[in-house]
């Protein structure tokens, strides 16, 4: 096809795009685009950050773009939650080979571009802030002749605003610009990778629903910047969300969750978890209905034998990491549902739901109804939070909630504990559940109270240590818990694989079984052969938040 | 109480076997070790080790300095060829993706001794570890080799709960690499 003829069936195809969007969810048309790996600055970033910001604004009525992401990428599930969509909702996809294409089909839902400086990377965040509000495409210099084809004019150009200023004063000049006409109740935290090479894929979504965009760090040795972010929590709404992940480099996971969640916020990430734009505009299909695998009723009564009880947990977020990885199946395995895609990628939780096999159980996390750690919640928001983890628990038909507080961790490693009044809290607040999971390394915080035990980490999978190494220390764990049974909660971390964990299994020693979260749970609650425990005040926090 | 003949000779025999024991502790052992990686037994939870030790008289004292990700610690201890060492912060590096602490509060006992014909210390700690049933002993006998020309340590820790020992091997860091 020449290049008159594909742009004029292109742009035919665009006038029954507008159309397309008033079509029920089943049945619908839509468009995909196949990205690679490349997110190198001077590489293919600018264009699919152009991208991206094309799909925030296509979508915002209505799912019209679907950008599928290489098996190699972190969220691995792009091409088989496309697959569903076809499948499942009846979309019949049209493929968009080039940014060209794109333009022409989605240039009507931009009404021009910003341009972005390619030598100060904040600058990409404050034009995708201006990208939301403005309806605008973001463009980097050498992109500017391809949207003005298209007859795109300029809106705003970034370029020399921002030379020789911090990220501080660059997100203070947005601030003092832009943040007014932002949604107040979710922020975009586009850190993540920085420098040569950036992935902001979740950038649709805060563009399509108008969020302030930065990279700001939560890490004390940035005051300025670590008092702006507090400055733009003050304002921000009871019960927020702040999506994407903290800025790689600047400060920690760690410090950035502490901050967010003292504030009673929730944390949905990551930086590069795509598609939102899109899936959110789904709902389940009809009829259907969020179905656990448990392998107990809810009441039951179980006795544990002596034994050692092995139970493994993804709490990676389901969706990067083991699920789609060999073996899946093979192995009782509790994952760890980020309980907050019921609203935000319905589909993407149904297609993990059909293909699950009975073997997996899902669980809810991660802490309460997003990432958040506990320790830090204020106490007056700590019920409304939960009574929100319920209901989500409810509509996923979970019965086990896992926790994480990372707050005075290292990592994987260091002080992962609870404190006495926030296990008393969870208690509390959760009357309904099986029993609690705590920790990402290993913890010790442990409890059981009436049939609900609280069972923290005794060992953490590093996906790097060798399987022989694995295999040693889980039979040292079994050796140095001796009394029978022994309840051994295992973490798996995202990127192990279930196969590797077969063969790790063939070589424990001693009475082993491996059971499935709730029945382990259960087990746990006959024969309490652990201590009760919490965080000691007197134990080391490693800790260089605020 | 009286001087015996006895009593004498009892006492001359403890002042030679000191006085064995204190000659024969191996310079050599002293100075800072770095871990060669690919060589050793996996870390789990630190990414890099360098042990730094000194000797002084019966005593040698190990430095460990760890490292995980911009965590640096440090942390010494001590022994003795001459008498049993009681510590309440023994080191001992633990794979820390394991729930296994050290007993808050738990003291430990080593000792020490150099066999070999001198090429080797051997010590043995008794220690208590926290796990998720309550506090249990742990048994650690370590040898630490020093390679020929001094240029290596191999440190061989066989812990009473692990049947398979966990080897360590160092590589002498030069001063003028250390400095």
């Amino acid at each position: 096809m020449n290049r008159f003829m594909r742009t004029s069936f292109l742009a035919i195809l665009a006038l029954i795009i507008g159309s397309a969007s008033a079509q029920a969810n089943q049945g619908r048309v839509a468009w995909v685009m196949n990205f690679d790996g490349d997110w190198n600055v001077a590489g293919g970033l600018p264009e699919k950050a152009m991208l991206i910001s094309l799909q925030g604004l296509a979508n915002r009525d209505a799912p019209r773009l679907y950008i599928v992401h290489p098996p190699d990428f972190q969220w691995e599930i792009t091409g088989p939650v496309f697959e569903f969509y076809q499948r499942k909702h009846h979309v019949d996809f049209t493929d968009v080979a080039t940014a060209d294409d794109a333009l022409t089909l989605f240039k009507q839902y931009a009404k021009g571009y910003v341009v972005w400086d390619k030598t100060v990377g904040a600058s990409l965040n404050v034009a995708f802030t201006i990208a939301g509000l403005e309806d605008a495409v973001v463009v980097s210099a050498d992109l500017i002749a391809l949207v003005e084809q298209h007859g795109l004019t300029p809106i705003d150009d970034l370029r020399g605003r921002y030379t020789d200023m911090s990220d501080a004063e660059i997100y203070q000049d947005a601030y003092d610009r832009y943040w007014d006409r932002c949604i107040k109740d979710a922020v975009m935290l586009m850190g993540g990778h920085r420098g040569r090479v950036m992935q902001p894929a979740m950038a649709d979504w805060g563009i399509q629903r108008k969020m302030f965009f930065h990279d700001l760090s939560a890490n004390p040795i940035h005051p300025v910047e670590l008092a702006l972010t507090k400055r733009l929590y003050e304002e921000m709404e009871p019960g927020s969300t702040v999506f994407g992940w903290h800025p790689y480099g600047k400060d920690t996971e760690e410090q950035a969750t502490t901050l967010l969640s003292g504030y009673g916020f929730k944390m949905e990430g990551l930086h590069n978890l795509p598609n939102l734009s899109f899936n959110s505009q789904f709902t389940f299909t009809e009829g259907f209905k969020f179905t656990n695998n448990h392998n107990v009723e809810r009441n039951a009564v179980l006795q544990a034998e002596e034994k050692v009880y092995i139970c493994f947990v993804q709490s990676d977020s389901i969706g990067i990491g083991v699920w789609t990885k060999p073996g899946r199946g093979l192995l009782p395995f509790g994952w760890q549902v980020t309980m907050n895609w019921s609203r935000y990628s319905p589909a993407a939780l149904e297609y993990f739901h059909e293909s699950a096999t009975p073997n997996d159980y899902f669980i809810g996390g991660l802490s309460g109804p997003g990432y958040m750690y506990p320790n830090h919640i204020p106490a007056d928001r700590f019920p409304l939070l939960m009574e929100e983890a319920n209901d989500l628990m409810t509509l996923l038909d979970e019965r086990v909630l896992e926790i994480m507080d990372n707050s005075a961790a290292d990592g994987n490693v260091g002080n992962t504990d609870l404190t006495k009044e926030t296990v008393d809290l969870y208690y509390e607040n959760f009357p309904d559940v099986i029993g609690f999971l705590n920790g990402y390394g290993p913890s010790r915080t442990r409890d059981l109270r009436d049939t609900r035990p609280m069972i923290s980490y005794d060992y953490y999978i590093d996906p790097k240590r060798p399987r022989e190494a694995v295999t040693n220390d889980l039979n040292e764990l079994i050796k140095l818990n001796a009394k029978r049974p022994y309840f051994l909660l295992v973490h798996v971390r995202e990127s192990n694989d279930v196969n590797s964990l077969v063969e790790v299994t063939k070589n424990l020693n001693g009475p082993v079984e491996i059971v499935p979260v709730d029945v382990f749970l259960k087990l746990a609650a006959s024969n309490k052969t652990y201590t009760t425990r919490y965080q000691d005040p007197d134990e080391p926090k490693h800790f260089e938040g605020y | 109480m009286k001087n015996t003949p006895f009593r004498k000779i009892a006492l001359g025999v403890l002042v030679t076997l000191w006085c064995t024991v204190s000659a024969s502790a191996n310079p050599e052992i002293a100075g800072k070790w770095q871990l060669d990686i690919p060589r050793s037994s996996p870390l789990s939870g630190w990414q890099d080790m360098a042990l730094v030790i000194a000797v002084d008289g019966t005593e040698v004292e190990f430095t460990h300095q760890m490292r995980w990700r911009r965590t640096n610690y440090r942390a010494t201890n001590v022994v003795d060829t001459s008498k049993t060492v009681t510590s309440d912060a023994f080191f001992r590096v633990e794979q820390r993706h394991m729930a296994v602490y050290p007993t808050k509060g738990g003291l430990s006992h080593t000792t020490a001794e150099w066999i070999d014909a001198d090429r080797t210390l051997r010590t043995e700690t008794q220690t208590m570890v926290e796990i998720s049933q309550g506090d249990v002993p742990m048994r650690i006998t370590s040898e630490y080799r020093i390679g020929e020309g001094a240029e290596t340590l191999t440190w061989i820790a066989l812990r009473s709960s692990r049947d398979r020992p966990l080897v360590y091997v160092f590589r002498k860091v030069k001063e003028k690499d250390s400095e």
